[in-house]
């Protein structure tokens, strides 16, 4: 009977010993809730300086606050008794003022801001007021009264954040869902009950963003070479920024033959393919960046069939450049290719540059050419310059639009322009919506987004219905198209009669801007991409919203390319290039074939068109879109404290998370650490006095006698 | 091993052994050296190997008293100063702490 309860109870104990370890976590679920949908600031580094956020190893813990009014700031810096503070910003108190106070504030050990259009203020732009000014071609040797925006400030309404080195974590809540979480476990506990402190348990937050490399990338670099040689397990601390620039031409050029290309004069259109914000690969970028990229492929797609039925005199290269943002990443490293005659062409061919700058908000008024004063007091640049202006003003006569050249003697705005300027006085105009300063209010934010860009779609319609819909912005970016791409065709030695066959296309324009700014996962961008890329699970460049437009770390971390760039490149061949009867190994092998030449003409692999009934049918294509590094020359030169070009490398990181969950006061956390150990010390005792004791105690249970033998 | 059981010519060679191991930079040698020897060298009845014993124990104790003055110095230096030292640091550095200076 005894023998079956027992057997019984070890039959209980098992199982119920068993459910506990499988479903252990089920405590750390009661206390934490983790946070999914938060977005880091990190930490980036150039040569001098490291900007960004870091939080400790083990992450930063905070009394959680919500910064609605003044009175909370003073809450949080001064008056309130339970430092330190998670302060939970409000978008209208997310400004420098705010950011500058706190971080001076020991009593901060993190922000959480929440990011919505309620409250936004009527400007905000965490970008320098001076974007890239140490890396332009303004500097003491050229044009001094004009360098460091001197003469204009092109971001007026620039506040620095981004530039700043915070000591604590700074995170972006983008959901309302979790932002509502959040509130809700703030009202219910942190509140305060008619002015008075509340009282423990509060809710608190912890942030994990720990960065692992400080000071500047001349550090970073020097550390992780010493852990490569000389550690058993060495760790790379921090990555150089890198991707690709695009880069394509009316006539093919030769990819194998690198230096001077004999009797080629290139004309170059360029324009940028990245942005930035405060916040890690958050960068919308609409006004920034996607304004002058879809301006520039839809002059490509409107140019390319006039360019091969009635050739200009010089060849038109086009080129999308990546790591803008960064002191000119792409720009610079295909300057220092040019020169050192490891590019398709050199700074010989160049005849002369027309940059795509920020083109979207110019809603009526007229379109302003920008040249470099400095290099227009050479007589033959000079007369170049303004010729190409001339047949810019003729090119917009016929369309509604004008541009103008700025009355002041202004430098250029920012733009990689300035890095071939660097090398070579080339003659060259930047196209852009604005006079003097930016009419960007949003500059390199989160904010510069669709709305920003006045990309509206009137409501009730499917997600093809507004791919196709053609918007006041698609329509304005397409006259602005064909006046880019009327002014190369002249430019390039084109005949003027042929004008009239230029015509930018609005659909495309409107594909082109619903794919960047609302949605990149739609029917037309599927079907240009490779049969895998479209067929991947969640990570795939294919997930919904918007593309971002950060450069990121290059093929070492994120695999082939920013997928900005494989967009913009199968876009490339989808508007140039022609179809080909090719199989699938064919396409990846076509030097095998003889018809099909590998240096002029890239292949890709497509998808083709979906219809409702079929599925696709892929095939082949072939293009002359080629890419090229963009990783700045400071790191192939390992002058990793270089001034003259780019330094910007991006930390490394083990995890970042954020979590919510309820504290108790330091007393009751000590009152139970002291009750545990005073419970461990009289345990003590009391074992070693039983065991001392142990005969005494025992001894009325022993009953055998001691044998003797 | 037990001290106790061991005759006095072997505890003085033990002894010595120890003393001039701690030269070859081991100064734990002498940390055990004094510590284990103590008792043996000031606490017992006098023997004839004793005052050897005592001498070795004695100058044991200085050598100790000397490389922990050194280390703790170099230390302290080198824990205050090393982010300031920029390369030199690192490069005597074994490991470098990661996100801190």
């Amino acid at each position: 009977m005894k023998d079956l309860i027992s057997i019984n109870c070890v039959k209980l104990l098992i199982p119920a010993l068993f459910y506990t370890c499988v479903c252990s976590s089920s405590v750390e679920q009661k206390i934490y809730v983790e946070l999914n949908q938060t977005v880091p600031c990190v930490r980036l580094l150039n040569a001098t300086h490291q900007i960004g956020c870091q939080s400790s190893m083990s992450g930063d813990t905070g009394v959680l606050h919500v910064l609605e009014t003044e009175s909370d700031l003073d809450w949080i810096l001064s008056s309130g008794p339970h430092p330190p503070y998670m302060v939970i910003l409000e978008t209208s108190f997310f400004n420098r003022s705010v950011m500058m106070r706190m971080k001076n504030s020991s009593r901060v050990a993190g922000v959480a801001v929440i990011v919505s259009k309620t409250g936004l203020a009527d400007n905000f732009s965490p970008h320098t007021t001076c974007p890239n000014q140490n890396t332009g071609v303004y500097s003491e040797n050229y044009g001094p009264d004009l360098a460091n925006c001197n003469v204009t400030v092109w971001n007026p309404f620039g506040n620095g954040l981004s530039y700043e080195d915070f000591a604590f974590p700074v995170f972006a809540l983008k959901d309302e869902n979790q932002t509502q979480v959040i509130r809700k476990c703030y009202e219910d506990h942190n509140q305060r009950v008619n002015g008075s402190a509340p009282q423990y348990p509060l809710c608190a937050m912890q942030l994990f963003s720990h960065m692992h490399a400080v000071t500047d990338t001349v550090t970073c670099m020097r550390r992780t070479d010493l852990q490569n040689r000389f550690s058993i397990n060495p760790e790379v601390l921090c990555d150089p920024l890198s991707d690709f620039n695009v880069w394509t031409s009316t006539r093919p050029l030769n990819n194998s033959a690198k230096g001077h290309a004999a009797d080629e004069s290139v004309v170059i259109a360029a324009t940028r393919l990245d942005g930035r914000s405060f916040f890690w690969e958050q960068a919308p970028a609409a006004e920034g960046t996607v304004s002058g990229i879809v301006t520039l492929l839809a002059a490509i797609q409107a140019l390319y069939p006039v360019t091969q039925e009635a050739p200009p005199t010089r060849n038109i290269f086009f080129s999308f450049f990546q790591g803008e943002a960064f002191d000119y990443i792409g720009s610079s490293k295909m300057v220092y290719d040019m020169k050192r005659n490891d590019f398709v062409i050199d700074l010989d061919n160049v005849h002369s540059m027309l940059e795509i700058g920020q083109v979207g908000l110019h809603s009526g008024r007229s379109l302003w050419m920008h040249s470099d004063p400095i290099s227009r007091q050479n007589n033959s640049v000079d007369t170049e310059v303004s010729e190409m202006m001339d047949r810019m003003r003729s090119a917009a006569a016929g369309l509604k639009l004008t541009v103008d050249h700025p009355s002041v003697s202004q430098p250029l705005p920012p733009s990689s322009f300035q890095r071939f300027l660097r090398e070579r006085q080339i003659p060259g105009l930047v196209l852009t919506d604005h006079n003097t300063s930016f009419i960007n209010r949003y500059y390199e934010s989160m904010y510069d987004d669709a709305e920003n860009l006045n990309v509206t779609y009137p409501p009730g319609l499917t997600p093809d219905e507004q791919l196709v819909y053609e918007t006041d912005a698609a329509k304005s970016l397409a006259e602005v198209a064909t006046l880019v791409a009327r002014s190369l065709y002249v430019q390039a030695g084109g005949n003027e009669s042929n004008l009239n066959n230029i015509t930018a296309d609005p659909k495309t324009v409107a594909q082109l801007l619903y794919g960047f700014v609302i949605q990149k996962n739609n029917s037309w961008f599927r079907s240009l991409l490779p049969p895998e890329v479209t067929k991947k699970g969640v990570n795939s460049i294919l997930s919904s919203g918007p593309p971002q437009f950060y450069i990121g770390l290059g093929p070492r971390v994120h695999g082939p390319a920013h997928s900005v760039t494989r967009f913009v490149q199968y876009i490339l061949a989808n508007l140039t290039g022609s179809v080909t009867n090719l199989t699938e190994s064919q396409c990846q092998n076509p030097s095998e074939l003889s018809t099909e030449n590998k240096d002029l003409f890239s292949y890709f692999w497509v998808s083709g068109p979906a219809s409702v009934n079929s599925t696709s049918e892929p095939f082949c294509v072939r293009a002359s879109v080629r890419l090229s590094k963009a990783v700045s020359p400071a790191f192939e030169l390992l002058e990793y404290g270089s001034r003259n070009y780019s330094t910007w490398t991006e930390s490394r990181w083990k995890s970042i998370r954020a979590r919510i969950f309820l504290v108790a006061s330091r007393e009751l956390e000590m009152l139970t650490l002291g009750v545990g150990v005073a419970v461990l010390l009289l345990s003590l005792l009391v074992t070693y006095f039983i065991s001392s004791k142990a005969e005494l105690l025992f001894s009325s249970a022993r009953e055998t006698p001691t044998t003797t033998y | 091993m037990n001290l106790e059981r061991i005759p006095n010519e072997e505890k003085l060679s033990l002894c010595r052994r120890y003393y001039l191991g701690g030269f070859a930079f081991l100064p734990f040698l002498w940390l055990v050296n004094v510590l284990w020897f103590f008792r043996e060298a000031f606490l017992k009845p006098t023997y004839t190997e004793q005052p050897q014993i005592k001498s070795y124990v004695k100058k044991s104790a200085v050598g100790l008293t000397v490389w922990v003055a050194v280390l703790t110095t170099w230390i302290t230096i080198f824990q205050h100063f090393r982010a300031q030292w920029g390369e030199v640091g690192d490069y005597l550095s074994f490991t470098i702490p990661l996100g801190t200076a």
